[in-house]
């Protein structure tokens, strides 16, 4: 049996980023800190909006710009389920009465919200799949445009570009560590099966893939759809960490945010993914730190306003100079004894 | 690649190890969960060093239940997610009421933050009714004055003091502030007797163009005797240029958020210009405490404040600290409810009140500006003649 063989010759690398995450949370309530603790919940928040950018990405090649439009569809859709009916009422008057009068739990919310992320990233998926290559990206992007356009206007549905409040907040760490380790499983589990490596065939030799018979489209469609859902489960997550959802919050910034971050870890490595976001996120809190000031002694030190987003960049220069495919470029974290391998390969 | 996330790990324990400080009892903490970077530190700076001037007389006179009164900074970077954080890092420093950004989209974060630890928090200058009970809990406040009272009083204003009869709704659609100021409009318009409006269009702040909209003002039978004008910064300016240099000479009607004199400059010579103010930044305010009010800013900051959103800032700290004096304590639901108690509570800048059922203004004494040839001076004031009833707020 091969595929039993590869699960366990790869597994080593969705237990370590696990347990890496599993330390992170250890960390904030360690801490005792509320700010911290929030910091981490973000990191987990990215560590599954990047690993969902992962799938699509680092298997098939094609670099998404639209995938924050999925995180938008999940953090409304999150939104319509978990308010209050009252605050409904009120905020999004044009909502199809049974959904007004719905209000499910947080978790069931964000199931929900992946569902229907990913039922959009099938419909979308289903034309722009048989696209490649830097046409693929822009058309990609022009997704992101239109569901943009449509929750900034849609009144009645989406309160427009007003900010929609009254979804139930969730501050304790474990259910987004939660989500953030089933993210980095589904992206393992895509990437040794039958349909990962097809489509990192494809990727790699287009032709030969061809003409081994793989339809590379479908292929396509099937990561897009499960990077979708995952993109979704992370925007009904992040409605949840802060309360509040707006349109302009899944839009360029978040794009470029994911995208960076993906491609300073390594867009062809799921540990890369991980680690992308964990390393630049440590590096933006601590410079945060350093600009609020630390005391030593009796002299607080503290760096000018500013400067970590220009240390950021140089940052993130530096290691793409070091290593153009990114810190993890195409390896993954594994047991030492084991041979450094892709998972799938 | 195992050291280097053992070297992310011990970075990340090293800087977790800075823990904010506890709360004490020999002080009171209010906290700023306001933006220090990013556009909203524009709105936010004034407001707030005005809130630092009542703090520091506050403490010259002795402190609140003779405690001094410390604050706690943390900056959102106009992010509605470091927002949170924001709200997150002041309550852990133990502030006792939190003070938010002033738009209620980027405040709200960092409100509902101190909400669900049970704190009162104070938007620095929202008008949107959503910035209070309505939009983010039980002891959420703001400091200014709805936008809709804006709009509510210039109508009224004109309609006694103008004889304006005739009027043109022209409403910027960006923001719920724009609204607001239209809804405020719509709501008093029907009660002004004899009082018409003759036509109404919409524009975006952004278009470069209202070519449209003001060809559709010109053929008008007969020009308005208003416009009512929903609109901010930065498209206002460019909407009035051309509403002027079509010939359209009707006064024109505002909100507040057009008030200052640093765009003046762009529409030379601009007349029977009308907007409404909580107080004069310039010099003229029949209150002479204002007027003392902004020489002491210009003290403390070096410079003269810039629009009247500079005031709500000190309004705020002062109901808050009034409100904790009379509760004797700086506990919640005391101060709340102390809050809650006001009914034209004198401020520097007008009365203020607040029910169980509105934390915001629905009604104010407001001062009305005039620009003429390019000079803006106080040559009024007006209250409405009731408050908007919430029921119609929240339409």
């Amino acid at each position: 049996m091969a595929i039993p063989s590869v699960a366990r010759r790869t597994i080593s690398t969705p237990i370590i980023l696990a347990l890496i995450l599993v330390a992170l949370a250890l960390l904030a309530v360690a801490s005792g800190s509320r700010p911290f603790n929030q910091t981490i919940i973000d990191v987990f928040l990215r560590v599954i909006l990047v690993v969902g950018l992962y799938i699509f990405i680092g298997n098939s090649g094609v670099i998404s710009f639209g995938h924050a439009g999925f995180t938008c569809l999940g953090g409304y859709a999150a939104a319509w389920l978990t308010m209050p009916p009252m605050m409904k009422e009120t905020l999004l008057p044009g909502l199809p009465a049974w959904l007004m009068a719905l209000q499910l739990p947080f978790w069931a919310g964000a199931i929900f919200a992946a569902l229907w992320a990913a039922i959009w990233a099938a419909l979308f998926g289903k034309i722009l799949m048989r696209l490649s290559g830097i046409a693929a990206s822009i058309a990609t992007f022009a997704m992101l445009a239109m569901i943009n356009t449509i929750y900034s206007n849609w009144e009645s549905v989406t309160a427009a570009t007003s900010s929609v409040v009254g979804i139930p907040i969730i501050r304790t760490i474990w259910p987004y560590m939660i989500a953030a380790i089933l993210a980095v499983f589904i992206a393992w589990a895509h990437a040794i099966s039958r349909a990962g490596l097809a489509l990192r065939a494809a990727r790699d030799e287009p032709t030969a893939a061809a003409a081994s018979g793989i339809d590379a489209p479908r292929e396509r469609l099937i990561a897009f759809v499960i990077s979708g859902a995952v993109m979704g489960m992370g925007g009904a997550l992040f409605a949840h960490s802060i309360g509040v959802v707006t349109p302009d919050t899944f839009y360029l910034t978040l794009t470029f945010t994911t995208l960076s971050m993906l491609v300073v870890g390594g867009m062809g490595s799921l540990s890369g993914a991980v680690l992308g976001v964990v390393i630049l996120s440590s590096l933006i809190q601590g410079l945060r730190w350093l600009e609020a000031g630390i005391t030593v002694g009796t002299t607080t030190f503290a760096i000018p306003n500013g400067l970590q987003e220009i240390t950021l960049g140089v940052v993130m220069i530096l290691i793409l100079v070091r290593r153009p495919s990114g810190i993890m470029a195409n390896s993954e974290l594994s047991w030492p004894r084991a041979r450094p391998e892709k998972p799938g390969e | 690649m195992k050291s280097l996330s053992k070297l992310t790990l011990a970075l990340l324990g090293a800087t977790a190890l800075v823990t904010p400080a506890l709360a004490q009892d020999d002080k009171i903490v209010v906290g700023f969960a306001t933006a220090e970077s990013g556009f909203m530190q524009a709105y936010d700076k004034p407001a707030q060093d005005a809130a630092m001037i009542r703090i520091a007389e506050i403490n010259a006179a002795g402190g609140l239940l003779g405690k001094q009164i410390e604050v706690v900074n943390a900056d959102t970077k106009t992010d509605r997610a470091e927002g949170a954080k924001a709200g997150l890092s002041v309550i852990d420093a133990g502030a006792d009421m939190v003070v938010v950004s002033c738009d209620y989209d980027f405040g709200a974060p960092a409100a509902l933050a101190a909400e669900g630890a049970g704190l009162p928090s104070f938007f620095l200058c929202a008008e949107s009714i959503k910035a209070g009970i309505q939009g983010v809990g039980p002891n959420s406040f703001s400091a200014s004055v709805l936008a809709a009272v804006q709009g509510a009083t210039m109508a009224e204003w004109s309609y006694n003091k103008k004889e304006a009869r005739t009027f043109y709704r022209l409403l910027d659609t960006w923001t719920e502030y724009n609204k607001g100021i239209c809804d405020g409009f719509d709501w008093m318009l029907p009660r002004l007797e004899g009082a018409s409006l003759v036509g109404e269009d919409t524009f975006k702040n952004e278009d470069a163009s209202i070519a449209a909209q003001i060809t559709r003002i010109k053929s008008l039978e007969k020009e308005p005797d208003a416009i009512m004008l929903c609109t901010m910064m930065p498209g206002a300016v460019s909407a009035i240029k051309q509403i002027r240099a079509a010939g359209i000479n009707s006064m024109i009607l505002n909100g507040s958020g057009v008030d200052g004199s640093y765009w003046l400059s762009a529409v030379p010579d601009l007349s029977n210009f009308y907007v409404p103010v909580q107080g004069s930044i310039y010099g003229d305010d029949p209150n002479a405490d204002v007027t003392a009010f902004n020489a002491k800013y210009k003290e403390a900051t070096g410079g003269d404040p810039s629009s009247q959103y500079v005031y709500p800032g000190y309004v705020m700290i002062d109901v808050w600290a009034k409100a904790v004096e009379r509760a004797g304590t700086t506990e919640t639901a005391a101060v709340v409810a102390e809050l809650e108690k006001m009914t034209a509570e004198p401020t520097l800048f007008g009365p203020r009140s607040f029910s169980a059922e509105l934390h915001h203004q629905n009604s104010a004494d407001y001062r009305i500006v005039n620009i003429e040839a390019g000079k803006p001076a106080v040559i009024d004031s007006w209250t409405i003649s009731e408050p908007i009833p919430v029921a119609d707020l929240m339409k």
